[in-house]
């Protein structure tokens, strides 16, 4: 394994940090922008987590090197795992996971700089959240294989309700809910969130 | 070093070549299943006799409380199942614990689907579930207590013969089974003395065949049939068995038992030798599970803090070393190891756990090796590792 882009970055213009310990994967983004040609001059990680995500860092950051803001915010998790030609469902995760903390470390310099207002939050971004978990057996998120059956959002007391068609047998319920679970978190908006299953 | 370095025993281990020369025979030249009153059956009545004898040996069993399966999993079936099914009469609760193997928990798991209740004991923080939870957990309607003899991931023994102790306290008759795959050949198995009802085994975890077992049924034991089938003959599992698999366990017994006290104290000082390395070449190493007596002699599980053990199992593979990891990113499910999590450990823990099972195959200078190789890992892996950053500062 030879990952390029390793390493801490020294006074960096935008970082992101996505992912949480207790999913088993985090990983640091580092961005240093031409401030006037708005293209990523350099770009470093940090990763906590297995061989996947560890390649799929390597090969994100190495996408957007040299890019302008507005290509690198084109790349996706499909286009990392494309350029790995591939990895196995079960590892997509790892995949999305780093096209997310790239384009999160984009948006924060977008903020910092004046370039764009921060987004508020609504239902809609629930479902882009939801748009970033992939149910591990087929590599595909859960929004694109309709496994979300209703999100909800209440205003006033920041509760988050979403139905999801998992069983109680499959062995990824846990898993999906965990990830839901984290994605959501970070919102300061939510303050509780409720997922339902399907009864029996 | 060129060949393949095999610390994952508790899974399977390699096949002895003295077992391999003892199994020959009885593929195409003896292959006759016995109970046939004709020779070619007399003959291979004697010989399924001689292998069957050998395992009643060196549980301290009779020859006819065994019962050769299709290995250890298919036993802890027959067994569980059996007495579940058979004796729900006098009651329908069940106890396990939540760190036992995963053959009796997916049990217990079916059980509650059956509508009998299963109280789960909680292990200490080193992974031991004292005799003293059996006893508070233990109802009038009880009817099966299920253990773990050694645990499978940080190789903890439990007290069986205190839970036999407690067991027999009780004023109505509990069934005892116990999954013993981690403790044959590792410990002294005595059934009489453990007071065990059933207990299971297999032959593919001390370098005999995969694919063959064996249930220990104490005498007057009630159990149902649970596998229906031909019996072709007394003491194996309904249908074929292959004869030359029991041939190959029996010689697989014969090896480790013929010298059982010198073999654990060979793994112990490998187990030792392998701990010490780890401890004082690289930083932020956690042993998990019990130090010493009360541990396998064959288990070191430790967690390296900051990094993630998927990574470390694949770069420790392409230096064709061989070990395993409780990590999230490893597992089937994605979910860390239940073990270290039930034992307390927290998710990086579980995720940086390595496990290494030893054999009489490995030698200090693969510890050696595979310890240089993970010192030199586990450098490179915190480098990039976020958590180690935020440490650092």
């Amino acid at each position: 394994m030879h990952p390029q882009n390793v390493g801490v970055m020294e006074n960096p213009d935008a970082t992101a940090t996505e992912g949480s310990p207790a999913c088993g994967d985090q990983v640091t983004i580092y961005l240093k922008v031409d401030e006037e040609k708005l293209i990523i001059e350099d770009v470093s990680f940090l990763s906590y987590g297995c061989a996947s995500n560890i390649a799929t860092a390597s090969i994100v950051t190495e996408m957007a090197k040299g890019k302008s803001l507005e290509e690198a915010k084109k790349i996706t998790w499909r286009d990392a795992m494309d350029a790995l030609d591939g990895l196995p469902p079960v590892k997509a995760h790892c995949s999305v996971l780093a096209a997310d903390t790239l384009q999160s470390a984009i948006s924060n310099y977008e903020i910092a700089h004046g370039l764009k207002e921060v987004p508020n939050f609504s239902k809609e971004t629930i479902i882009e959240e939801l748009k970033k978990i992939i149910y591990p057996q087929v590599g595909e998120d859960i929004i694109t294989l309709k496994m979300v059956k209703y999100v909800g959002f209440d205003e006033k007391t920041g509760e988050v309700l979403i139905d999801l068609n998992l069983m109680s047998f499959d062995q990824y319920r846990d898993n999906v809910a965990e990830e839901i679970r984290e994605h959501l978190e970070k919102y300061p908006e939510v303050k509780d969130i409720k997922i339902n299953f399907p009864s029996s | 070093m060129n060949e393949r370095i095999y610390m994952d025993n508790c899974v399977t281990s390699a096949m002895a070549p003295e077992v391999l020369e003892a199994m020959k025979p009885y593929f195409s030249e003896e292959y006759w299943y016995p109970s046939s009153f004709v020779s070619t059956g007399e003959a291979s009545s004697a010989a399924f006799e001689g292998f069957r004898k050998v395992i009643a040996a060196a549980l301290n069993a009779k020859p006819k409380e065994i019962t050769f399966t299709s290995g250890g999993t298919i036993a802890n079936n027959i067994a569980l199942k059996g007495l579940a099914l058979a004796n729900s009469g006098e009651g329908r609760h069940i106890i396990c614990s939540t760190v036992d193997y995963p053959d009796l928990l997916t049990h217990a798991g079916y059980f509650e689907k059956m509508g009998f209740e299963v109280s789960y004991l909680e292990p200490d923080e080193l992974g031991f579930v004292s005799a003293d939870k059996l006893k508070a957990a233990i109802r009038q309607d009880t009817i099966l207590f299920m253990s773990t003899m050694v645990n499978h991931v940080v190789g903890t023994i439990q007290p069986i013969q205190e839970y036999a102790k407690v067991l027999a306290a009780a004023n109505h008759k509990i069934w005892f089974h116990v999954d013993a795959g981690q403790a044959f050949g590792k410990l002294h198995l005595d059934v009489a003395a453990l007071g065990v009802d059933t207990l299971a085994i297999s032959a593919h975890k001390i370098h005999g065949p995969q694919g063959i077992g064996a249930l220990y049924v104490k005498k007057g034991s009630r159990l149902g049939p649970y596998i229906h089938g031909v019996r072709r003959f007394e003491g194996v599992q309904p249908g074929g068995l292959s004869l030359a698999a029991m041939a190959g366990f029996a010689k697989a017994v014969e090896m480790v038992y013929q010298d059982l006290d010198g073999h654990i104290k060979q793994l112990r000082e490998l187990s030792d030798y392998l701990l010490e390395q780890l401890e004082s070449q690289i930083d932020y190493v956690e042993l998990n599970g019990p130090r010493g007596e009360g541990r396998v002699c064959h288990n070191i599980n430790v967690s390296l803090d900051f990094i993630e053990g998927e990574a470390i199992t694949v770069m420790l593979d392409m230096h064709k070393i061989t070990v395993a990891t409780g990590s999230a990113c490893a597992s089937r499910g994605l979910k860390p190891s239940y073990v270290l999590m039930a034992m307390g450990k927290n998710h990086v823990q579980s995720h940086g756990s390595m496990k290494f099972t030893l054999s009489r195959y490995n030698t200090k200078e693969q510890i050696d090796f595979t310890v240089a190789k993970l010192k030199e890992i586990a450098v490179v892996l915190r480098e990039r590792s976020p958590l180690y950053k935020a440490i650092k500062k």
